[in-house]
């Protein structure tokens, strides 16, 4: 009797690790979904049965599709997975995922080629573009979660990119691992509350005007925000932090006109804001207004041409270079301060006798270190060093080696600004580092005991009376 | 005086391993406690937990009132204070060592005891390089306490890692120091010896090299490969490649070193300050091996 128990155990063992493998999913061709869309009432709700949805679908009907947990579409690695042809198309709580990789065709999760579309609370995986628009005005993109195929930064898609679709909004969407956020010859957009991290371009302007960009996170990509050959943007309470690598900036402006730079926090960037050329155009300005600049390696950068821009109440808090011309020259032909107001500078040396918040010297950093870097960048590998301290502490001896300042700032303000920023990730280390340092402590104590406790001493003694 | 007493034994140097470690552990203790006892370790020990806790406060007071602690900046202003006093308390510390016995007369003494020299060395090594761990312990003990009641999001295994490359620093310029108090005749001579190294391990060298990288247009490789070879400019890379896990913080140079060796990096720097612990101690040890050196 036993053996036959045996047998059939064994014979039903191969069909019981394929029925775990995946259990409960149902697999069928998304023509399954196309049907549904082609049998349902234009501006129908579809609310799609969990199971995973293979193939490529295209949507040529205004149509709601309403996924929900367990609703994927897999694209199996090829073309584009959703693409949208008919306006007012909603695609919401759905799982996209497995665009193709061969940037040829450009392959997507989800392309629209149409008007008024809403691409809401998705997430998307492995995908070479995440969501791309062409031609596709006032649509929204809200609350989509994108990660991208797992390439070198150069091979990979945008994870969000439209092409010229004006009056967008692009709102709380997470981007992850792409190439940029990108906005080519698109205006009017509104980009909220949107996190990009470890990407190469954050948020990437290309030919795009008129746009507001609002409380939005950009940690750990190449550069945070880089606005190029677009006019009259405003940025404002942005985040930009850990922005890194050869370029590496929080902010690059590039041929930009009437930019409004107002209450950002740059924060451990490369360089907080680089300004190429900006503003170009006669007549036109940049401001920066109540911005936090904070622990870059070097706060301001621009060339050396820069001109027309107005800073006034940032905050310049222990960059290591607060301003700096990239290759030389200084940056006079912008100003430092706006109706009595100047920026906050952490190494202003100067005082302020009759107490109303402005320094009484103009703020003129002059430093040769400084000055030696823009020339050969390579001794950069000297910054955080005794031999740094030493030439500045030379060119201070001797005034004659001292240069010209890179900027004048003739208000400085004597005490840092109150710039509202809402940080978060403010961690809790306190506690560890209490342990830590009781750690050090213990180490030391530890080792008196063990060095010089009385068995040592007592063969001493007794070594002393032998 | 000297411990070694309590073992009788014949007058053979040579004896077994455990008398072997037996013996540089006496001398490790007997150099520790007169080291802990000395004026320089107690001046040294205040100077250095003062300025690191000055350091410490002043680079948070700024940022405290904005909520966000930046553990870089902390740390960029303890480099500068460590590569300055960290290495020229090690080089004194060596530098004195045996060239003091030596004055004193105190160091024929040693040696007519059963002990070989490699012990006599090796025990006052560890002994000083324990006195100097447990100087570095405090001083960043004491700022650790500043940072913890200062900052939030402090990063506490950087800050382990800060002060375990400062010990590694300390090891290797005390390893230099004994050099110098081995080939050096009386301890003035060892002193100045010693502060001349330091002068020129913390800024010759590194002004050297800038001058020598502009006038000679030197590539980024070669740049990098001289200053790896200051164990102060490895120290500093390490701490930052530790940070930042990049070196783009160091302009090209920096950015190279980072692309080109990638994770084995902090190794090699690591291994630069190995080698400039183990190399002029295993020098030292020839040296003082050899009869004339008394």
């Amino acid at each position: 009797m036993r053996f036959p128990i045996l047998h059939a155990l064994i014979c039903l063992l191969p069909a019981a690790t394929e029925a775990m493998a995946e259990p409960q999913v149902q697999r069928q061709p998304v023509t399954v979904i196309a049907q549904m869309i082609e049998s349902a009432e234009l501006g129908d709700e579809l609310l799609l049965p969990a199971g995973v949805y293979e193939g490529n679908l295209v949507i040529r009907r205004s149509i709601i599709l309403n996924g929900r947990a367990g609703v994927v579409f897999d694209g199996l690695g090829d073309g584009t997975v959703i693409e949208v042809l008919a306006d007012d198309v909603t695609v919401r709580n759905c799982t996209i995922r497995a665009s193709g990789e061969n940037v040829t065709g450009e392959p997507s999760a989800i392309r629209v080629i149409a008007a008024k579309a809403t691409i809401e609370s998705n997430t998307i995986e492995d995908a070479l573009f995440g969501i791309d628009l062409r031609q596709a005005p006032d649509s929204v993109i809200r609350g989509n979660h994108i990660t991208c195929k797992d390439m070198e930064p150069g091979r990979r898609g945008d994870g969000i990119r439209l092409w010229w679709s004006h009056g967008g909004t692009i709102e709380d969407n997470v981007v992850i691992g792409s190439r940029d956020m990108v906005f080519w010859y698109s205006e009017d957009l509104h980009i909220v509350g949107n996190t990009v991290r470890d990407s190469r371009y954050g948020l990437h302007f290309m030919y795009s005007h008129g746009s507001v960009l609002e409380a939005n996170d950009l940690l750990s990509n190449s550069v945070g925000v880089y606005l190029m050959y677009s006019n009259g943007i405003t940025l404002r309470g942005n985040r930009m932090r850990n922005n890194r690598g050869a370029s590496g900036y929080g902010i690059g402006l590039k041929d930009c006109d009437d930019i409004t730079i107002v209450g950002n926090a740059l924060l451990a960037n490369r360089v907080g804001v680089y300004v190429d050329n900006s503003p170009s155009s006669i007549d036109s300005t940049g401001l920066f207004e109540g911005n936090m600049i904070a622990f870059n390696e070097i706060g301001l950068l621009a060339t050396p041409n820069t001109h027309d821009n107005v800073f006034t109440g940032n905050a310049f808090i222990e960059n290591e270079e607060p301003a700096a011309t990239h290759g030389r020259g200084r940056l006079v032909s912008n100003s430092f301060a706006q109706e009595g107001v100047g920026n906050y500078w952490s190494d202003y040396a100067g005082f302020d006798l009759d107490a109303d918040g402005i320094g009484d010297v103009a703020y003129e950093p002059k430093s040769l270190f400084g000055e030696m870097l823009a020339r050969e960048p390579n001794l950069r590998l000297f910054v955080h060093g005794p031999a740094q301290q030493a030439i500045e502490f030379t060119s201070r001896a001797l005034p004659e080696l001292r240069p010209e300042p890179t900027l004048v700032d003739p208000a400085p303000l004597a005490v840092p600004p109150k710039i509202e920023l809402a940080l978060g990730e403010s961690g809790r280390g306190g506690g560890r580092m209490g342990m830590l340092a009781a750690g050090f402590m213990s180490a030391a104590v530890a080792l008196i005991l063990v060095m010089s406790t009385q068995p040592g001493l007592r063969a001493v003694r007794e070594g002393d009376r032998s | 005086m000297s411990a070694m007493t309590t073992t009788p034994r014949t007058v053979t140097v040579r004896t077994s391993a455990a008398g072997f470690v037996g013996g540089i552990w006496h001398f490790a203790r007997r150099e520790f406690r007169d080291a802990i006892a000395s004026k320089w370790f107690i001046l040294y020990t205040i100077a250095f937990t003062v300025l690191a806790v000055g350091v410490s406060f002043l680079s948070l007071s700024g940022v405290g009132s904005h909520g966000f602690a930046g553990f870089g900046r902390t740390a960029a202003g303890l480099l500068n204070l460590i590569m300055l006093v960290v290495p020229l308390m090690a080089l004194t510390a060596g530098a004195g060592s045996i060239a003091g016995e030596r004055e004193r007369g105190t160091l024929l003494y040693l040696l007519a005891q059963p002990v070989s020299r490699t012990q006599l060395l090796l025990g006052k090594y560890l002994g000083l390089a324990a006195a100097l761990v447990c100087s570095l312990c405090i001083g960043f003990g004491v700022s650790a306490v500043v940072l913890a009641w200062r900052a939030d999001g402090v990063g506490t295994g950087s800050f382990a890692m800060l002060m375990s490359f400062t010990a590694m620093l300390a090891l290797s310029m005390l390893s230099l120091g004994m050099l110098i108090s081995v080939i050096s005749r009386r301890t003035g001579v060892a002193t100045g010896v010693g502060l001349f190294t330091w002068l020129t391990l913390v800024f010759v060298s590194d002004l050297g090299l800038m001058a020598s990288s502009i006038i000679f247009k030197l590539r980024v490789q070669e740049i990098f490969g001289l200053a790896a070879l200051n164990p102060l400019q490895s120290f500093k890379m390490a701490v930052i490649v530790n940070m930042n896990a990049s070196l783009d913080v160091l302009g090209p140079v920096g950015a190279y070193a980072s692309q080109t060796l990638g994770g084995a990096l902090p190794w090699l720097l690591a291994s630069s300050l190995l080698a400039w612990t183990l190399a002029p101690l295993g020098l030292a040890m020839l040296l003082f091996g050899r009869r004339s050196s008394v």
